[in-house]
């Protein structure tokens, strides 16, 4: 039998290998708090250390958090009416345009055609940002005057893409912390005026504790349907990732791996629960 | 004391003390995990947090209170002490001709910063110029230039160049009359070493007076090996914490300050160029703490 002060060593450990990956503190306390309460006065038949059993429960406790909701993306992409129509939203800086244009390329490879709608209308370079990136994926873009009015930009992108049959609307949105009422009631006017299939928040591999609180903010604004991890090539664990899935209940869609555009992938929930546990094992 | 409107578990155990002249093992014991939740949720690297912590655990068992102290004030001036002794003073910037040089991940708000500081300058009376040498993000060229036609501060850039140590060299002559050279680079991280040897290239032709980190107030534990790989190549002297109008707590500002031996220079706390101040360690170290 498994006692209390059997696991409490393991799991205090576990909980600074969680924090070190940067997974949000109350989040790694409620997945110990489960583990404890399932190995607590079990009855294990096992010949290993308690430390591994330990270990093993939260390698599978970290995978369940973070294959919530996992979809296949290419099929849901399929399968929708066209236009499919995909706004993208985080805080500033975290690689939201670039995730676009790496998804164009993404969906030009697999037959799809996309238009890209800069609704970043409020900072300073934003359009010239987006139209190099347009220029260089030979791509549309749709944009209006610095200051105008997101809605509108997105808008006119989906009118654009039902008159001349594109597949995909891309829709960008300035970067904007979560603390901005009046930013964050601009999302929720995005989404009414022009009814996204799809929203898609994006935060950046390297962040810390925040990341909770910004999806969660992000997700009540305008409902999310799955999230972007950019620069995981920045060498963090990514425990921002489990963090994210934990507070939207929604999933992981990609990992962005670096500046170019082909630095995407299909996020793998398996691969990242070994990322985050990976310098452990090197350090037994 | 800035310590006295501490976050409320913290201030809850710190109550406990408040008429008693000793602490006893038990109530350090609390107080310490208190104060490493605090620090943890702020993203202090884990082990500089143990450090701190285990420093102010025996601190406030060993050193009696000065008379008259009450145990609370004396674990509280302990707490403050320790923090300040790490944070230090605010990054001496002299107000005389000087060139800076920025530095720091993607997105961490070099450019926006850049015209910040030079805004920042202008007011004091200097006559500041930015120099963009980031030749690979789209679009950087035009967001520097109209970030600092609103600071109304000279500019120095070449979209038609591809070279940004020839630009930084051709800047810092072409803007030679300013006071103030603030050098912009392109965003990067410790992994890509041609990006790192080419930030340490710029920094010998530039040679700044001072080489600044900045970092994105949310940024993880990831700060500590950033920041160590950024003192290495050109090393650092002051960090910029940026986007402080969110809810991180920068406490990977502190991680980097400790790894760089350095201090904390300027805060940015939104998208417009006056949204810039020095650093004040009292108001940081409260942030820190969760008030
Ligand atoms: N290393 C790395 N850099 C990335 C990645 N994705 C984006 N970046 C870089 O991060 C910086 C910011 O990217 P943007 O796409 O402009 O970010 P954004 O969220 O649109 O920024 P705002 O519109 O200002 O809020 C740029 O320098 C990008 O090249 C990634 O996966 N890895
Ligand atoms: N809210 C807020 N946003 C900021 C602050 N500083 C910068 N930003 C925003 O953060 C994003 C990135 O800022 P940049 O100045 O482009 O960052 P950078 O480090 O130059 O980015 P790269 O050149 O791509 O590496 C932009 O959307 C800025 O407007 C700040 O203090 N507060
Ligand atoms: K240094
Ligand atoms: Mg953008
Ligand atoms: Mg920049």
């Amino acid at each position: 039998v498994i006692e209390e002060q059997d696991v409490e060593d393991p799991l205090w450990e576990l909980e600074m290998a969680l924090l070190e990956s940067d997974v949000e503190m109350s989040v790694a306390q409620e997945m110990l708090d489960g583990i404890r309460n399932d190995l607590v006065g079990a009855t294990r038949k096992f010949s290993a250390e308690t430390g591994d059993v330990v270990e093993d429960a939260l390698r599978d406790s970290l995978l369940s958090v973070i294959s919530v909701g996992q979809f296949d993306f290419d099929q849901r992409v399929a399968e929708a009416d066209k236009p499919l129509v995909i706004i993208f939203t985080g805080v500033n800086g975290v690689g939201k345009t670039t995730s676009i244009a790496k998804l164009s390329r993404y969906f030009e490879e697999r037959g799809y055609s996309s238009v890209m709608a800069n609704g970043d209308t409020y900072r300073a370079g934003a359009n010239q940002q987006i139209r190099e990136h347009a220029d260089a994926l030979d791509t549309k873009l749709i944009a209006h005057e610095q200051g105008g009015d997101p809605a509108a930009v997105i808008y006119d992108a989906v009118e654009y893409a039902d008159a001349h049959d594109i597949d995909i609307v891309l829709g960008d949105t300035a970067g904007r912390l979560h603390t901005s009422e009046g930013l964050m009631d601009q999302l929720e006017k995005i989404g009414r005026v022009v009814d996204p299939d799809m929203t898609i928040f994006v935060d950046e591999a390297v962040a810390g504790q925040d990341a909770v609180q910004r999806a969660k903010e992000f997700d009540e604004a305008a409902e999310i349907d799955g999230s972007i991890l950019t620069k995981a090539d920045a060498d963090s664990k990514g425990g921002a990732a489990i963090s994210i899935s934990h507070v939207t209940g929604k999933p992981i869609l990609f990992l962005g791996t670096g500046q170019g555009y082909d630095d995407i992938e299909q996020f793998d929930p398996e691969r990242m629960v070994e990322r985050l546990l990976g310098d452990e094992e090197e350090e037994e | 004391m800035v310590l006295d409107n501490l976050g409320s578990s913290l201030r809850g155990s710190l109550d406990k003390l408040s008429g008693k002249s000793r602490v006893s093992e038990d109530d350090v014991e609390e107080i310490v995990k208190e104060i490493q939740r605090s620090l943890l949720q702020a993203d202090v690297d884990v082990s500089l947090v143990m450090d701190l912590s285990s420093s102010i655990k025996e601190r406030a068992l060993e050193e009696e209170p000065p008379g008259g102290t009450t145990a609370r004030d004396h674990v509280l001036s302990i707490v403050y002490e320790e923090l300040v002794g790490l944070v230090g003073e605010s990054t001496e910037i002299p107000l005389e001709n000087q060139t800076i040089l920025l530095a720091g991940l993607q997105g961490s708000g070099k450019t926006t910063t850049s015209a910040k500081m030079a805004w920042w300058f202008s007011k004091k009376g200097l006559r500041p110029a930015v120099i963009q040498t980031d030749t690979f993000r789209p679009g950087a060229y035009d967001q520097a230039k109209e970030m600092c036609s609103r600071a109304e501060v000279d500019f120095y850039g070449d979209p038609d160049n591809e070279d940004p140590v020839d630009i930084a060299r051709k800047g810092l002559e072409e803007t030679a009359d300013a006071d103030i050279h603030i050098v912009d680079t392109a965003g990067r991280h410790a992994l890509e070493d041609d990006l790192i040897d080419e930030i340490e290239e710029i920094e010998s032709v530039v040679d700044p007076d001072r080489n600044l980190l900045v970092l994105d107030a949310a940024i993880g534990q990831g700060a500590k090996d950033q920041a160590q790989q950024f003192d290495e190549s050109i090393g650092i002297d002051g960090v910029v914490i940026t986007k402080l109008d969110g809810t991180a707590k920068g406490g990977g500002a502190l991680t980097a300050v400790n790894e760089t031996d350095s201090s904390i220079a300027f805060l940015g706390s939104g998208e417009t160029v006056q949204d810039v101040e020095r650093f004040e360690p009292n108001g940081f170290i409260s942030r820190l703490l969760g008030m």
